[in-house]
């Protein structure tokens, strides 16, 4: 950790090599035009109003804001917040093993990462509707794991709130997995046995060293796993039989079914702006931790 | 029935599929502008005759694409939808060189109203005027035929699995009552604002098109009562549940009413009570390329022969004049009250005609069903 403080305070005396800034240009022009205009749209439209079916009266009122007000969308950003924090929970209990595994003992590495990896050639879309096959009652799967008598005759996950979290897991797994994996290959491991030949039992040794120095993968995961999933709305469309309604399909369904872009606009404002401060907590916390170490 | 074979193969219906769906939000959710020029681009490389058609997935037979291209030299490139809705966000979102789309006729007057047409040129259509039933001029959504030209029509009702429900339900009030009690669990809706709380308001006494708040309150409460007892809420994949049997009553179109019978034991029932009826409409989105072609294509589907190959593809009913389909139209389909309800059934149906108003509460209460 020391080096990596030295590094930032270099750069903030200016000591460090100086790079040319135009070199950001291209990549600066293009979130301009597409990602920063497009947001004024968006902020711009959350304050206009719905006009008729479909008309849009540009104007500076609160109405959409307040509308939001309500506990029938206070409840789905209540449900979209329980599914983040789960998906994120449960694909990094699921996904720091297998990085520490990959990271540190695994044969094949490349072949692994590559495992990983090749889900992603494939279209989100297509392996959701996999999904429905798989969680079908009739799929072998269940058939046998009924026979051995794991579960019950009446199994049925399709179309359930189960379903949906099964399919988050999956779909999500590969994002906490590979950040998580890029921070404990770079570990230095005889820091974890010198800790160890000093006398930490394992445990310890995991959680004063390895944990620390993974803390930026486990960050960077829970992060992209968390902000996507704030605004999932394939999967429960897919898996859940659209039964369940998260901030996602709040928002598709003011773009695309009732037409009221400003209310639409109103609920990605909450969300985005939600977001925002999430991901400055997050990188209080992991700054701090990152001083602490050093 | 060679015909029937191809039809009952294909795998989605005429709302197409979730996939089109999610590309169709993909879409708009990245701006419509850009679709446009996409589409500009595909125009300017082939000009000429060239008919870009903006319909519901799998709503045309294949065999008139080839046999449109051989009739007049038009090439057909297609584009999908999923839904009426989808389509005028697309088109208000900006995308622009579409040809030819089929909206329903609530969608057809949205659209007029936003400034979304290109006006008709009945001069062109020859053959649509000599053959068209004239019940289907100056329908009520477009009432001088500036805009739009009708397609095919259809009802809104339920279909259930006559080998796998004892009870023969022919009204609203007895599908909904099944639906919550014997076959809870084994029930869809259509992922349809309209269609759902339409056919609820039907069964209370009310008009499909209701826009009263006490009544759509309601219309609420008996949703909400409902909804634990649905394995789901879709447009696309209950034609498949019922099928396979996990579902045995839906709330659907007729013609994926038909596509489940030709499968499997099963009925299409227009509720006792009423529901709805739609007519789907050739229009011509602002700024086509080729406003000729969509004209030609119109003119064309509108011959007899023309008209049968569709409609014995889609199972939708057709408005050419009954005395010409005649002989050209298998008599088992102009004979099926599925497709073709007879009037006194007719009668009780209303269009989907909705009030701004109604429509925004709508929306709300759609929202608190799906939540709850």
């Amino acid at each position: 950790m020391r080096r990596r403080a030295w590094r930032a305070g270099g750069r903030r005396r200016g000591g460090g090599p100086r790079y040319p800034g135009w070199l950001a240009l291209p990549a600066a022009g293009w979130y301009a035009a597409f990602f920063l205009v497009p947001l004024g749209f968006v902020v711009a439209y959350s304050f206009a109003a719905l006009e008729g079916y479909a008309g849009i009266a540009f104007a500076w009122n609160l109405d959409n804001y307040r509308s939001l007000w309500d506990p029938l969308y206070g409840g789905v950003f209540k449900r979209t917040l329980g599914l983040s924090l789960f998906g994120t929970a449960a694909t990094l209990l699921v996904g720091f093993p297998f990085a520490y595994w990959l990271a540190r003992y695994a044969q094949r590495k490349t072949l692994l990462l590559l495992l990983v990896v090749v889900p992603f050639w494939t279209s989100f879309l297509i392996r959701t509707y996999a999904w429905l096959i798989i969680l079908d009652p009739e799929f072998p799967l269940f058939r046998a794991l009924h026979s051995v008598g794991v579960v019950g005759a009446d199994l049925n996950l399709l179309y359930t709130p189960k379903a949906i979290y099964i399919g988050v897991v999956y779909n999500y797994l590969p994002l906490m997995v590979l950040p998580l994996y890029a921070a404990l290959e770079r570990l230095d491991w005889s820091l974890v046995e010198a800790a160890q030949d000093l006398g930490d039992p394992p445990w310890r040794a995991f959680r004063r060293i390895t944990l620390p120095l993974a803390l930026p993968g486990v960050v960077a995961g829970s992060l992209l796993v968390f902000i996507p999933l704030t605004g999932e709305y394939l999967i429960p469309v897919i898996l859940g039989g659209d039964k369940t309604v998260f901030a996602g399909n709040l928002i598709a369904q003011q773009f695309l079914e009732a037409h009221d872009w400003p209310f639409g606009s109103a609920i990605a404002v909450v969300v985005i702006a939600a977001m925002t401060v999430v991901l400055v907590a997050f990188s209080r916390i992991a700054a701090r931790q990152e001083t602490q170490g050093g | 029935m060679s015909d029937q074979e191809s039809f009952w193969q294909r795998g989605v219906d005429r709302k197409g599929f979730v996939a089109a769906a999610g590309l169709a939000a993909l879409a708009a959710a990245s701006g419509g502008r850009l679709g446009a020029d996409a589409f500009a681009a595909v125009g300017r490389d082939e000009a000429g005759g060239e008919l870009l058609y903006y319909n519901w997935a799998d709503y045309v037979n294949p065999k008139t694409y080839p046999a449109f291209e051989k009739a007049t030299g038009i090439k057909v490139k297609k584009d999908f939808y999923a839904s009426n809705e989808a389509l005028l966000a697309k088109l208000k979102g900006g995308a622009r060189g579409y040809d030819l789309a089929v909206p329903t006729g609530y969608m057809v007057q949205i659209l007029a109203q936003e400034k979304l047409l290109e006006p008709i040129d009945w001069s062109k259509l020859p053959t649509v005027k000599k053959n068209i039933n004239q019940k289907f001029r100056r329908l009520p959504f477009d009432p001088q035929d500036r805009y739009s030209v009708a397609k095919d029509w259809g009802t809104t009702g339920f279909i259930y699995r006559t080998d796998l429900v004892k009870e023969r339900p022919t009204s609203w009030r007895e599908f909904f009552t099944l639906a919550k009690t014997t076959y809870s669990g084994k029930v869809t809706v259509l992922d349809g604002i309209p269609e759902v709380i339409g056919s609820m308001a039907v069964m209370l006494g009310y008009s499909y098109n209701t826009d009263s708040k006490s009544q759509l309150d309601k219309v609420k409460q008996e949703l909400i009562a409902l909804k634990p007892h649905l394995l789901a809420i879709t447009s696309t994949e209950y034609k498949q549940l019922l099928i396979s049997g996990k579902a045995v009553l839906g709330l659907g179109w007729n013609g994926d009413g038909a596509a489940v019978a030709a499968k499997k034991p099963a009925q299409y029932v227009i509720g006792k009570e009423g529901g709805e009826f739609w007519v789907d409409s050739y229009v011509i989105p602002v700024g086509a390329k080729n406003p000729d072609a969509a004209h030609a294509w119109i003119d064309y589907v509108y011959g007899p022969k023309a008209n049968a190959v569709e409609t014995e593809y889609t199972y939708y009913g057709s408005p050419v004049k009954t005395s010409l389909l005649k002989g050209v139209l298998a008599a088992e389909i102009l004979g099926n009250p599925a497709v073709f309800p007879p009037p006194n059934v007719l009668a009780k149906l209303e269009p989907n005609k909705v009030s701004a108003r109604g429509t925004q509460l709508r929306n709300r209460i759609w929202t608190e069903f799906k939540a709850s």
